[in-house]
């Protein structure tokens, strides 16, 4: 029994080294035997304490959700929603708001229909910057039933951004009334 | 050949490297946490009206006028109400290497190194019942794939760390709770977890793998803290490092005297869920040498046991409701002293249930035990028996904040030992009337935050 033990103590943390069922065991898992005991429960253990000294990490990452409206979102959730409303009135081909990107399918203004548009979009980041969101923006138009690429002024994008960031103050100062 | 040299060697790299690589070194923070608790009780208890009994002098020292020195005959009364106020307050350390390595320490304070005094102020001489004294101390250096170590005065894996079934989730703890605040030895506390002390230790735990993790600790000895305990400038019984002492088949089965040397701790617990229903069970044991024998002219001998603990419990989680008991069997006399050859093993159970809905939580738990005593005799041979049970429930108001109500009785009883009990209306110098059996009822309630 006892050298079983002994091998099984000196082969678990070899194991564990490469296993995905493998996790470390939190401060908070142990000393549960008077779980209801207050100094098990202390909220300064399990990180929502006073921080007298040092960068509190938790207090960070707790704003930082807050500001991207949940767990679901990885970028900043104003600029998100933005971006979103923005683009809206063309057709969305695809959103990951964990990479931060919307991709529209090409849609034709009702008085144009001879070219068409479709837009890129990149959210960066969690903070509500003026360079977190970058817009790109094609063009093509139709010469004799072939749908050819053509040149976007570079004002355009930078328009989209400006109404993107316009539409993610609103937001932020709505919420803010909140 | 050399690319796909080189791709393997880095593939390897990045395997053995991937967990850590990605981690960023975070400085150290220092947080401060504890808690503050205030309960009103209502206490019966026997034994709490001796009439004309031998009691300690009170000595208050050269200030103090009323100074009594040695034993006399007095008799005192106890009432029912009282307040009860502690907290702790707890200083964590926390901070995570470039590597991924976490690393910390505790010191918990706690207010309340003593348990009996008078007013504080009201002698100079008494220690206060609110000093301030040092729980847990320690330092830890995690890694997530290969465990933790943890340096210092800290529980461990059998003494409180990773112990499976006590269910104690409601009230201040029920049967393992804060009724001991309002009691009076000797039917103040159970064999719990917590009684095995603090002592310094060096303790590794492991990951956890397939559900399954374990611990363990080693002591050199009951001592905590700095310093080396000795009282003198010679080696004598109080000292930490004491391994052999005269009359201590006596003095070596007191809570308070070190008795352990060598102090092995191990656990082991699986927990997981199976069908929704969360699991675990876990055992767990201690083993160590104990403090000998000498004679005034130099002989060893071991006259006590060494001490050799197991405890097995289990635990079922099923929507808010949690069952859980065990067992633990060893050697040993309550609050894990030391026994001599001969002596009745401890035989214990533990168990309880309670139902979480929302912020309210009820439950009730018991331990029942069989323990060798005060003292081992033919009047006695049955040993010493110890029970509580308790019910109780409890309110969260807000995180942290928690109002609660709980009942528990405990009763101890060892026939023919009337040591136990201070005895009443006794002539001094009788010993006819036999009290061997203490009884005692607490309910409180009150406010717990924890911070």
């Amino acid at each position: 029994m006892k050298p079983f033990f002994l091998a099984a103590c000196a082969a678990l943390p070899l194991l564990a080294a490469c296993g995905d069922n493998v996790r470390g065991v939190q401060n908070d898992e142990y000393g549960d035997w008077r779980g209801s005991s207050p100094r098990q429960r202390s909220l300064g253990a399990t990180g929502s304490g006073l921080v007298v000294f040092g960068v509190d990490k938790e207090r960070e990452a707790r704003e930082a959700a807050a500001a991207t409206g949940g767990a679901g979102l990885a970028v900043n959730a104003y600029l998100w929603r933005a971006t979103l409303d923005t683009l809206s009135f063309m057709p969305l081909a695809s959103a990951d708001p964990f990479g931060g990107t919307i991709i529209t399918d090409w849609y034709t203004p009702p008085g144009a229909q001879n070219e068409r548009f479709r837009a890129q979009a990149y959210v960066m980041g969690r903070q509500l910057r003026s360079d977190g969101v970058r817009v790109q923006v094609f063009r093509q138009v139709n010469e004799r039933g072939q749908w050819v690429d053509s040149p976007v002024s570079p004002a355009t994008n930078s328009e989209f951004e400006d109404k993107v960031l316009a539409r993610a103050r609103e937001l932020r100062s709505q919420s803010a009334q909140r | 050949m050399r690319k796909i040299l080189l791709g393997t060697t880095a593939a390897v790299g990045a395997a053995l490297l991937a967990p850590m690589a990605a981690e960023a070194q975070e400085a150290p923070t220092v947080r401060v946490g504890g808690y503050f608790r205030a309960y009103y009780g209502y206490t019966q208890q026997n034994g709490q009206a001796p009439t004309n009994v031998s009691m300690g002098g009170l000595s208050g020292g050269p200030n103090d006028s009323n100074a009594q020195l040695g034993n006399t005959f007095a008799s005192a009364r106890n009432g029912h109400n009282d307040f009860s106020t502690d907290a702790e307050v707890h200083v964590f350390v926390n901070g995570k290497t470039a590597n991924g390595l976490t690393y910390g320490a505790v010191i918990e304070i706690e207010f309340d190194s003593s348990e009996g005094t008078v007013r504080s102020d009201a002698r100079r001489a008494f220690s206060r019942k609110t000093g301030a004294a040092i729980d847990e101390m320690y330092a830890f250096i995690a890694s997530p794939t290969l465990g933790q170590i943890r340096f210092g005065d800290e529980d461990g894996p059998f003494g409180g760390l990773m112990n499976v079934g006590w269910v104690s989730n409601f009230g201040t703890g029920g049967a393992y709770g804060d009724f001991e605040s309002f009691i009076v030895r000797p039917t103040r506390t159970g064999t719990t977890p917590g009684s095995v002390g603090d002592n310094t230790k060096i303790i590794y735990l492991s990951p956890q793998f397939f559900g399954f993790d374990f611990g363990l600790s080693y002591a050199a000895n009951e001592g905590e803290g700095e310093d080396t305990g000795c009282l003198n400038s010679f080696a004598s019984l109080n000292c930490d490092r004491v391994y052999a002492a005269t009359g201590i088949a006596g003095n070596g089965r007191s809570h308070d005297q070190p008795g352990r040397m060598n102090e092995i701790q191990w656990a082991a617990r699986w927990r997981g869920s199976v069908a929704g229903v969360g699991l675990a069970v876990g055992a767990s044991g201690m083993f160590s040498q104990v403090v000998r024998d000498i004679s005034a002219t130099g002989v060893i001998t071991r006259n006590l046991r060494n001490p050799e603990l197991y405890q097995v419990g289990a635990q079922a989680t099923y929507m808010g409701f949690t069952v859980g008991g065990g067992y633990m069997w060893g050697n040993t006399n309550y609050y894990y002293i030391p026994t001599l050859r001969g002596d009745k093993d401890m035989s214990m159970f533990f168990g309880g249930a309670s139902y979480t809905a929302g912020p309210f939580t009820v439950g009730a738990n018991f331990y029942s035990g069989q323990y060798a005593g005060t003292a081992f005799t033919p009047a006695n041979a049955n040993g010493q028996r110890r029970w509580a049970y308790s019910i109780g429930a409890t309110y969260r108001l807000a995180p942290g904040l928690d109002l609660l109500a709980e009942f528990v009785r405990q009763e101890m009883k060892e026939p023919g030992v009337s040591a136990l009990i201070p005895t009443g209306n006794l002539a001094p110098g009788s010993s006819g009337d036999v009290r061997d059996r203490g009884k005692a009822s607490v309910f409180l309630t009150g406010i717990r935050l924890a911070f």
